[in-house]
């Protein structure tokens, strides 16, 4: 029972592509050691927390002091290595030949439970002195491990599926089960994994968690083979996918994050909580426009996200709306088994019945999601195009006859979302990336014509293949104009084509335009540099949409 | 302070050269006269009138190239006399045959590093501290994230991951010449005792060792139909260059890793696409660099091969050694 076993344990995973390979592993890691270390494990893996105690940039400089490196000297390293964890941690080999020290041998749990948070009780001094000392008693194996951790950058590539997956294996439980037992919080201790592992079924446990989420695919061409009529059509939001759960009279409010945001939204919490009827519901969380009946900006929505106990003008500000795509359990009756098609009845059913009572309005916060009805294929691409007037992302198509299973299920819910907006810009500045980016220039910027001058507008580091990542960064290294730090203005030369799902007037940007999610989809060689597009074309795409 | 020009050694065309003499060291393009301090390929090019080399680098050189080249040899220690200026080869460390070139002309030294290595290598001669004026050291790793660890513990690394897989094919990409020798050797000595197999370029370089009285396991070379079974749990050296394409389908239910240095960095690791990496190295980590550069006494240092900005910074800043740049 050691942290060394938890660092073999990352070690295995992170040297294995093999799905079944790594579930082997965590099995036998739950299998050799202690509830209470298993518990931390999942803990970790999951990324149940990633809690910063200390930044990457504070443990460069302590590392600089304790060590009398040069500064600079660290920051080269950075670029090579791209994470500050590993960074400290590879230099620190180079330190152990001094180590005289006997070798401490804590468990993960004494390291989580108390070493690490005891850290923020000290004055700095203390805590410099703690964590060079820790540097100095640690054995080798278990630096980047302590290190990741102070760092809050623990990741491993391991999803919450596959921890489902071997605890389903090691128990013989199904996986939807397991799946439903680590959602939401999870506390690490003996218990919370006597109850992940308890081969008993009892679903009252499972009381304040949310069901497993049911995700869309994107759009496969063989749908088109089957009849329109066989599928119901919504409209996809861009808002927070969330499940409102009143169990037992308390309402609990899921992210898909697993993240539980009752304090964030009070007022939807108080209103469905006056509902008589017991819940689950699957919906969406959005800013919304209650005169015009249409989804506000995402932006709003992160205004109100991150904020607890929003004050009463905050509320009027940015009025939340939560609607509902489908009901899973009613008076303690999961219901998920049942056809979408009959689910969609009960929803609307107790809808109204909600509705009509006049002691509790809920209309102005809550509704359940209008479905469209295309008459064919040809029709249901009409409403996609379209899906931009009214603030959305396309339509979401579910089979009527689907269960709500758990997971990305194929072939029965997909996502048709409307073509990207694009535009060819150039490339004119580039940054070193991190983690397994590092040492290589992967985080583009791009610029747009206004008059003679390139004008910034977007960022963008992913849709390049790695042969064509390797190839651009050759010639980045080529044809740098400056260095500034970790970024170099390049020579104007290379065209790209950028699509992006919004664009919107941005007071922050020199361009006054902001793009969602912009990323590279083509590498346009054939283009000269006079050949990119304009200020001005991005601006005539807003007017489009708006 | 000289200009360029009059430094004994100086670069020109990318390549390190000595006018005086007329002669390159590892040129990229055919000249007169070459020095080559090792027999890997990118320090050698076809074409040259004439080459000079330790007697073993001019063998294994040979081996890859066929007879049809001139080399002239000299054993380690020899000095030899060119255009009044004395030359010398010492072990380097690198790999077998590999060396450093000590010039000495009119009292003053000059030290060409080569690719060396300190750690220890029971497949070539240890590094030889020579003494010297100026120096021109390599700094492939030039950074102090980069520390070796001991071979043996690498090697006994590399055995678990193949004994901890019994059901696989263990394929390890390692440099044919040097690398693949020494993983061998090292591997030998560990509780692996299943069959190893070698790629036909290996196994080629297996051989010259042994005649050249170096003690390599036997392996068996690789046939393109072995049969699965045959393959299982044994460890096959292979090539960087077959990792990608077609070959590796030749295998079922393999795992691979790739022994080098730059496996110490695990965002390297992932974009190699091998399974595991194995850090270890043919060249000094960046204590090696430091020590060699202490112990040569030199006054004045230059890098080449690598980025020698921050090791060159780190030299002057803390250990006020004088560090020059030949430019382009």
């Amino acid at each position: 029972m050691s942290l060394k076993n938890f660092s073999e344990l990352f070690v295995d995973l992170d040297s294995s592509n093999s799905t079944n390979n790594k579930i082997e592993v965590l099995k036998n890691y739950f299998l050799s050691n202690d509830p209470i270390e298993n518990s931390w494990a999942i803990y970790l893996l999951t990324g149940k927390s990633n809690k910063r105690f200390i930044s990457g940039r504070y443990l460069k400089n302590l590392f600089c002091q304790i060590y009398e490196y040069p500064e600079w000297l660290i920051d080269t390293c950075y670029l090579k290595v791209g994470d500050s964890a590993e960074v400290i941690t590879l230099l620190l080999k180079n330190k152990s030949t001094s180590r005289k020290k006997k070798l401490s041998n804590i468990s993960l749990n004494e390291l989580l439970s108390k070493t690490i948070p005891d850290l923020s009780k000290l004055k700095e001094e203390e805590k410099n002195l703690q964590i060079k000392n820790i540097w100095e008693t640690l054995p080798e194996e278990n630096h980047l491990i302590f290190n990741k951790i102070l760092t809050g950058t623990f990741r491993v590539g391991v999803s919450i599926g596959l921890i489902t997956k071997s605890i389903s294996k090691l128990i013989n439980i199904d996986e939807e089960i397991i799946s439903h037992r680590l959602m939401g919080n999870f506390e690490p201790s003996i218990d919370s994994y006597q109850f992940l592992i308890n081969k008993k079924i009892n679903l009252q446990e499972l009381n304040s968690k949310p069901f497993p989420f049911l995700l869309a695919n994107t759009i496969e061409d063989k749908i088109f083979k089957n009849s329109i009529n066989d599928f119901q059509f919504e409209w996809k939001y861009d808002g927070i996918r969330m499940q409102l759960i009143k169990r037992s009279g308390n309402v609990s409010l899921w992210t898909r994050g697993q993240e539980l945001v009752n304090e964030s939204f009070p007022e939807l919490v108080k209103k469905m909580s006056n509902i008589k009827d017991d819940f689950v519901l699957d919906g969406e969380l959005l800013v919304w426009n209650f005169k015009e009946q249409i989804a506000l900006d995402f932006s709003l929505l992160q205004k109100r996200i991150n904020r607890k106990s929003p004050t009463r003008s905050i509320q009027i500000k940015y009025p939340i709306i939560f609607i509902a795509y489908d009901l899973l359990e009613i008076n303690g009756r999961d219901i998920r088994e049942i056809k979408l098609e009959n689910r969609r009845i009960e929803l609307e059913k107790y809808f109204s019945k909600w509705q009509n009572r006049i002691e509790n309005n809920i209309s102005d916060i809550f509704k359940i999601c209008d479905l469209i009805f295309p008459k064919d294929w040809p029709d249901a691409l009409t409403y996609k195009e379209k899906s931009r007037e009214n603030n959305t992302e396309g339509l979401i198509i579910k089979k009527k006859t689907s269960i709500y299973s758990s997971g990305r299920k194929k072939g029965i819910w997909w996502k048709y979302k409307v073509d990207p907006m694009q535009l060819d810009a150039v490339l004119i500045y580039a940054k070193g990336g991190s983690g397994r980016r590092a040492g290589l220039y992967t985080d583009y910027s791009f610029a747009l014509w206004k008059d003679q001058e390139l004008i910034k507008f977007a960022s963008a580091y992913s849709g390049l293949t790695n042969i064509e990542i390797k190839e651009l960064d050759k010639w980045i290294r080529k044809n740098t104009i400056e260095k500034f730090g970790p970024v170099r203005s390049l020579k104007p030369e290379m065209v790209f084509e950028i699509s992006f799902e919004k664009i919107q007037i941005s007071k922050r940007h020199k361009s006054g335009i902001a793009v969602r999610f912009p990323r590279i989809t083509k590498w346009r060689k054939d283009k000269k540099i006079n050949d990119a597009d304009s200020l001005e074309n991005a601006y005539k795409l807003m007017k489009k949409i708006s | 302070m000289r200009t360029k020009q009059e430094y004994l050694i100086r670069y020109k065309d990318g390549n390190l050269y000595c006018e005086l003499a007329d002669i390159w060291i590892d040129p990229s393009k055919p000249v007169k006269k070459a020095l080559i301090t090792h027999a890997h390929f990118d320090h050698f090019t076809f074409g040259c009138e004439e080459y000079i080399s330790t007697r073993e680098t001019a063998i294994l050189l040979k081996e890859r190239v066929g007879d049809n080249i001139k080399i002239k040899t000299f054993e380690y220690g020899e000095e030899f006399k060119i255009n009044g200026i004395n030359i010398s080869f010492h072990p380097s460390g690198h790999i077998l045959g590999s060396c450093q070139i000590r010039f000495i002309f009119a009292e003053e030294k000059w030290l060409i590093s080569g690719d060396f290595k300190l750690q220890k290598d029971d497949t070539c001669k240890q590094y030889e501290i020579v003494k010297t004026d100026y120096l021109i050291s390599e700094c492939t790793f030039g950074l102090p994230i980069f520390k070796w660890d001991e071979s043996k513990k690498i090697a006994n690394d590399i055995s678990k991951w193949i004994t901890n897989s019994p059901e696989k094919t263990s394929l390890l990409f390692c440099y044919s010449l040097g690398k693949a020798q020494r993983l061998l050797n090292e591997i030998s000595q560990t509780n692996f005792k299943g069959n190893i197999y070698s790629h036909d370029s290996i196994h080629k370089m297996n051989n010259s060792y042994k005649k050249l009285g170096i003690d390599i396991k036997d392996t068996i070379k690789i046939e393109n139909k072995k049969k699965i079974d045959e393959l299982k749990g044994s460890l096959i050296l292979l090539p960087p260059s077959l990792s990608k394409g077609s070959y590796l389908k030749n295998f079922k239910n393999i795992q691979t890793a790739f022994a080098s240095g730059w496996m110490s960095i695990r965002a390297l690791r992932k974009r190699s696409g091998y399974d595991k990496g194995f850090p270890i190295s043919d060249h000094a980590d960046w204590d090696g660099i430091l020590e060699v550069v202490k112990k040569s006494e030199a006054k004045n240092v230059f890098f080449h091969h690598g980025d020698s900005e921050a090791i060159s910074k780190f030299l002057v800043e803390k250990e006020s050694i004088n560090v020059l740049f030949f430019g382009n």
